[in-house]
């Protein structure tokens, strides 16, 4: 909203550390609307922040060993917590308690790397523990847990040998739901179809070692991998068919279309993020001396554009806002950077009808400018033009983080998109957290 | 109630039910013409025409036509009596359910809207108090006092929950965020101060204006905040960083009083006290619409969008209610009954509802309610 007023052009990346917000945080993410941060901490809580006040709005204390990764439903209204002590809870914010109800609590044997929403449908969740993935189906019609595993050509002793070391190290859901991604630590990405979970494609990515980390382009037809090599590379995805009877799968190598690396310090990297845009790339650095968050430039060929310098507090995480010029970074010590891109003050906004200018311009009359006119004639005219209609209720703006939520590939009707659709969650748009202003007042 | 209409239907007036205030633009009757939209705006600057003009009332038409705007026509409904000082705002919380009303009593009392029964009066304040405003899911009121505070009530058992100190001179105006998270005010600091509400300390302090604050409110998503004060600027903030990204000012700079968003935050409705409300567009900073005819010198009279946002409904110094139709701006209703000057009006959330409060002689909270014409 405020951009439509302020004129002035502000930088598509932040620049600089807004606020520091303590949390003992060891990973965050901002939620879709911008609004809030769950960051999950090494005490096995998880916090939500509200970026309006920078303050602690909701404890979720669920965990008792530390929170592998946070995830945020479509609107906000359901958090998913993974964490090392077994345990994956679903917590819904709508509630009215200041402990969050638990919406639901999945307990598996093993510690869990990772829990995340399907972007359409919260009751569907993708679980990496630390041997296996599940896509965890909490409506009563699909209610289940199903392992989704690597298919090997049995006839090829090559893949018999494979199916021992392999293990999966990451894995997402595309943007659509339509499909789960998966890095594994043999150096290939694999692909199932989400609604029959069966895998349709293993590209194998050379040279990239163990796969730790996937992010997808807003538009979500690019995506990011995190290797061990110490190399974030970009690739364009395949279209991939609908899921076939028997069970086919694609074997193909993807090539990338941009490699980024740092090529003096040769620093791994903890986590990436786009920008909303999707012009932008941020990398966050595994340097063990400072807090670094590298940013590249798409649009130009993957040239750096920046390297953030956030002090001696080492980095762990790194998440894009959704739809502003901002980067949520944690540290070793358990900070939360906001950074931002500062406007710089107007002074001219402060006086009614005066213009700024950065340079002298030479002011060119206008030819009636200093004639004298009848104010009858004035007064006519402003009566005249104020008979044209106003629209107070239509909204001006365009929806500015619309990437993920209005992108329509194949139109809202295919199988797959209908199966995740159905028996919707309860999810809707327009819900509010309740304020819950604590008791003690401090300010007496 | 009958309708005057022009031959060519391209406009039609009130008649009789308000001929006895005719400070208004209204045209006098016209011979058939062709032009009529030629007439129109010779006629709005011209003296007001005598008062038996519009008496002379031509056969009645039943129905208006399709295409010609709604007209409202408000009846009183109910008249709550409490408060025993000026009345100076009230606001219906947002299911509608309820009014909450604050006066110079230094009361703050809440109503059932649908009865007219008192549901709860707030004593805590050590002045009177001048403001006060709805949390967005009803779960909070805030309110404004002359003791320099502000103070948050809670809905869910009636208590004070936090009492904000911060300012250093009477609190005016006092506004929410959509999200309820933060609350401005402003007041005769001549400041603008943001609150935290869950944690009820200031988060900002913006030196907003030179003279008192006298409104201040958020926009439709909560990125904006706009403030205005007796100093004659309307001036719009940026809620984050709390920079100033914009001054509306009027050439003459009348004491503004109050100011109000529209629901796409487009506009901004100001009320000034030269007797007359704008419509500025906020980006462009120009006057898109004025609407004139009540009487505004000396209070701090508030706006609101009536019902239905068609209309503009305002309090006047001559103790009415006037409606005008938004996009044409004539006066389409004036409501009669308040002794005094009605300082506060409110339009209810979701149906044709209007309350309104007036001043020491009167001290009652009228409740309207729309009544269509045609018993449609």
């Amino acid at each position: 909203m405020n951009r439509v007023l302020a004129n002035t052009l502000t930088s598509p990346y932040p620049t600089t550390i807004q606020t520091s917000l303590e949390s003992y945080a060891l990973n965050v993410r901002y939620d879709p609307s911008g609004r809030f941060l769950a960051a999950g901490r090494q005490d096995g809580v998880a916090v939500i922040w509200d970026l309006d006040t920078k303050g602690q709005v909701r404890w979720l204390d669920g965990h008792v060993k530390m929170i592998t990764s946070v995830d945020w439903s479509q609107n906000s209204r359901y958090v998913v917590t993974a964490s090392k002590d077994w345990n994956v809870i679903i917590w819904d914010l709508a509630s009215d308690t200041e402990l969050p109800r638990r919406k639901a609590t999945v307990r598996f044997d093993v510690p869990v790397v990772s829990a995340s929403f399907h972007p359409k449908n919260s009751q569907i969740l993708l679980v990496l523990t630390s041997f296996e993935l599940w896509i965890v189906d909490l409506r009563s019609e699909y209610k289940g847990q199903y392992e989704l595993a690597e298919v090997f050509d049995d006839s090829d002793e090559e893949g018999a040998s494979q199916r021992a070391r392999n293990g999966f190290a990451t894995a997402r859901f595309d943007p659509s739901g339509k499909h789960v991604f998966v890095g594994t630590t043999s150096g290939t990405l694999l692909v199932f179809n989400t609604r029959t979970k069966t895998m349709i494609a293993r590209h194998r990515i050379s040279g990239a070692g163990i796969i730790r980390g996937l992010v997808f382009h807003p538009s979500g037809r690019r995506l990011v991998t995190n290797s061990s090599d110490r190399v974030l590379r970009q690739f364009n995805l395949p279209v991939y068919a609908p899921p076939t009877a028997d069970d086919e799968y694609i074997e193909q190598e993807l090539e990338p279309t941009h490699r980024f690396h740092d090529p003096i310090s040769k620093v791994a990297w903890h986590n990436m993020s786009y920008s909303p845009d999707g012009e932008w790339l941020a990398g966050g650095a595994a340097d063990d001396a400072a807090h670094k968050i590298y940013i590249w430039d798409l649009a130009r060929e993957g040239l750096l554009a920046s390297t953030l310098d956030g002090g001696r507090e080492l980095l762990t995480d790194v998440h894009w806002h959704p739809s502003k010029p901002s980067i949520a970074s944690t540290t070793n010590l358990g900070s939360i950077f906001i950074w931002h891109c500062p406007t710089e003050e107007r002074w001219g906004a402060f006086a009614g009808g005066f213009e700024e200018v950065d340079e002298n311009i030479e002011y060119e009359e206008r030819e009636d400018e200093f004639d004298i006119e009848d104010e009858a004639e004035i007064a006519r005219r402003k009566m005249l033009e104020e008979e044209e209609d106003v629209d107070i209720d239509g909204m001006i703006e365009p929806a500015t983080n619309g990437a993920t939520n209005h992108i329509r590939p194949n139109g809202e009707d295919d199988e797959d998109t209908l199966w995740a659709l159905d028996d919707p969650d309860d999810d809707v748009k327009g819900w509010k957290l309740k304020v819950i202003s604590d008791d003690d007042d401090t300010m007496m | 109630m009958s309708i005057t209409m022009d031959v060519d239907g391209d406009d039609y007036k009130p008649a009789d039910d308000f001929s006895t205030t005719n400070d208004y633009e209204e045209s006098p009757p016209q011979p058939p013409s062709s032009d009529g939209r030629d007439s129109v705006a010779p006629t709005a600057l011209s003296p007001p025409p005598p008062p038996d003009s519009s008496a002379q009332t031509p056969a009645p038409v039943p129905q208006p036509k399709p295409d010609t705007p709604y007209r409202p026509n408000y009846k009183a409904h109910l008249m709550l009596s409490g408060h025993s000082r000026s009345i100076a705002s009230v606001k219906f919380s947002p299911d509608g359910s309820m009014l909450a009303s604050c006066a110079a009593d230094k009361l703050v009392k809440l109503w059932d809207s649908e009865t007219g029964d008192i549901i709860h009066t707030f004593e805590g304040h050590t002045e009177g108090v001048s403001d006060v405003a709805w949390s967005s899911n009803g779960d909070f009121l805030a309110s404004a006092s002359d003791d320099k505070t502000v103070r948050l009530w809670s809905m869910e058992d009636y208590t004070e929950r936090k009492v904000l100190y911060g300012h250093t001179n009477f609190v005016f105006c006092v506004n929410f965020s959509p999200s309820s998270t933060l609350l401005a005010s402003g007041g005769f600091d001549e400041s603008v101060r943001v609150w935290d509400v869950s944690q009820g300390k200031t988060l900002k302090a913006l030196p907003a204006h030179s003279d008192p604050v006298t409104a201040v409110t958020f926009n439709h998503d909560g990125t904006l905040i706009a403030s205005c004060s007796m100093d004659g600027l309307i001036r719009i903030w940026d809620t984050e960083s709390g920079q100033c990204l914009k001054t509306l000012a009027d050439d003459d700079n009348p004491i503004c009083s109050h100011i109000k968003f529209t629901p796409n935050s487009v506009f901004i409705l100001a009320s000034t006290q030269d007797s007359t409300i704008r419509l500025w567009k906020a980006q462009t900073s120009k006057c898109v619409k004025t609407y004139t005819g009540h009487s505004n010198r000396t209070y701090c009279i508030s706006t609101d969008f009536a019902p239905g946002r068609k209309h503009i409904v305002s309090g006047s110094e001559d103790m009415k209610v006037y409606i005008w139709d938004l996009q044409t701006r004539e006066i389409v209703q004036v409501l009669e009954g308040h002794r005094d000057v009605v300082l506060a009006v409110a339009s209810h959330p979701t149906r044709p509802m209007i309350a309104s409060a007036a001043m020491e002689k009167d001290l009652t909270i009228r409740i309207w309610i729309d009544q269509p014409m045609n018993g449609a």
